[in-house]
């Protein structure tokens, strides 16, 4: 009797660990922007994996994207990249964020970005996304306001002339419920 | 004989000099690099891993995304061959950079080191000056070649085209100071410049062609 009861209160119990919904990362285009006096250049990965879990009405979002998955369509500024990012010792930028359940039907977001990127972590507070429901996706655009300096990145320099501390991050994304 | 000991003394005094700068380039990367040595990071706690288990039993973790180990594993062996890459393309850069004015002033000092009214002073002021020029520029291939080769890396982009045209400066730095010494000989013997020798022009116009145009392929965006 004794164990009917406790196998009562551990499956009623069991909703209350599990997660109510999950999302999965269908598709991504990271795109940084890096500006110098004699060029503007642009690198662009598709290598992102992302997951989120709702749980009690919020969300927690996670995405990586490997560092050295960014094109620039220059394998060496590709690799110095790599260099000055210390990629190869921090090979992953990870994106976290929480996010209440019921702000995928707004058309406007702005949400605090924890970001994991060269060994540092740096917060964003408050970015604005859109956000567009399309058959059962939900597709987002944004751009991150990133800068060297918040991941203390020495800028590289050409001709001895460095790179502007903005890299401003273009992100499109499309989640799907699971 | 009074013209080859000038020569002799400017091409080892342009020697000397090239290697003065060249250890003096060599000196300031290397304490800039050992004063950015990056700090010892603080001990790593569950929290600030990528991948460590959360406070929040719904937060996802990096091994749930599905990227292979090997793709999300620090790896300070390449980490460290980035570096000796770097460091070596800045010094080539660099001496690249510095390569380019005795380059130029070879070819402007080439004005009156040929020709009918071409004087020995002028002919010796192009010799040294294209003496240093090949001084340096060896100091610069030197680091280009040196520099370690990222494995799995195919090349892609401007830096193919500043690779061709290596391709072509590189033997013309060469061949343009061989067939300058001939035409520098029979010059001084009072001879018209002729034969192989007198290739020496052509040849170094399209070295300093491609040179500068090796040099723009990776500073301009066209």
């Amino acid at each position: 009797m004794t164990k009917k009861i406790l196998l009562a209160f551990v499956l009623a119990a069991l909703p209350a660990f599990a997660a109510d919904s999950q999302w999965a990362l269908q598709q991504a285009t990271l795109t940084y922007h890096v500006s110098h006096p004699l060029h503007q250049s642009e690198g662009v990965s598709h290598a992102a994996k992302g997951k989120g879990v709702c749980h009690a009405g919020q969300c927690d979002f996670l995405i990586g994207v490997p560092v050295k998955s960014f094109d620039s369509g220059d394998s060496n500024r590709d690799l110095h990249m790599l260099q000055v990012t210390r990629g190869a010792e921090f090979p992953m930028v990870l994106v976290r964020t929480r996010l209440p359940e019921s702000s995928s039907a707004s058309a406007t977001l702005n949400v605090d970005l924890e970001i994991q990127f060269a060994g540092q972590t740096a917060q964003y507070k408050q970015v604005p996304f859109k956000l567009e429901t399309l058959a059962g996706e939900t597709h987002i655009t944004g751009t991150i306001p990133a800068t060297l300096s918040d991941f203390k990145i020495d800028p590289p320099s050409l001709l001895t002339m460095p790179v502007k501390n903005d890299i401003p991050v273009r992100v499109e994304m499309t989640w799907r419920p699971q | 004989m009074k013209a080859k000991g000038t020569h002799l003394i400017l091409g080892v005094g342009m020697l000397v000099f090239s290697l003065l700068i060249f250890s003096l380039l060599i000196s300031v990367p290397l304490q800039a690099q050992a004063q950015t040595q990056p700090e010892p990071q603080p001990p790593a706690t569950p929290n600030n891993l990528p991948d460590a288990p959360s406070s929040s039993k719904t937060e996802p973790t990096l091994q749930e995304l599905g990227f292979p180990a090997e793709q999300t594993q620090a790896n300070a062996a390449q980490q460290a061959l980035l570096d000796k890459r770097t460091h070596m393309l800045k010094i080539h850069q660099r001496m690249g950079l510095i390569t380019t004015a005795p380059l130029i002033a070879t070819v402007i000092a080439s004005m009156g080191a040929g020709g009918r009214n071409s004087s020995t002073t002028s002919r010796d002021l192009h010799a040294a000056l294209g003496g240093l020029t090949g001084d340096l520029y060896g100091i610069t291939a030197y680091y280009a070649i040196r520099a370690p080769r990222v494995p799995g890396t195919e090349t892609r982009g401007p830096i193919r085209f500043h690779k061709v045209m290596a391709w072509i400066h590189g033997p013309g730095m060469i061949a343009t100071p061989i067939l300058g010494i001939m035409a520098f000989d029979q010059k001084n013997k009072g001879e018209k410049v002729h034969g192989i020798a007198s290739a020496h022009g052509p040849v170094a116009v399209v070295t300093a062609g491609a040179f500068g145009a090796a040099l723009l392929s990776v500073s301009v965006k066209f």
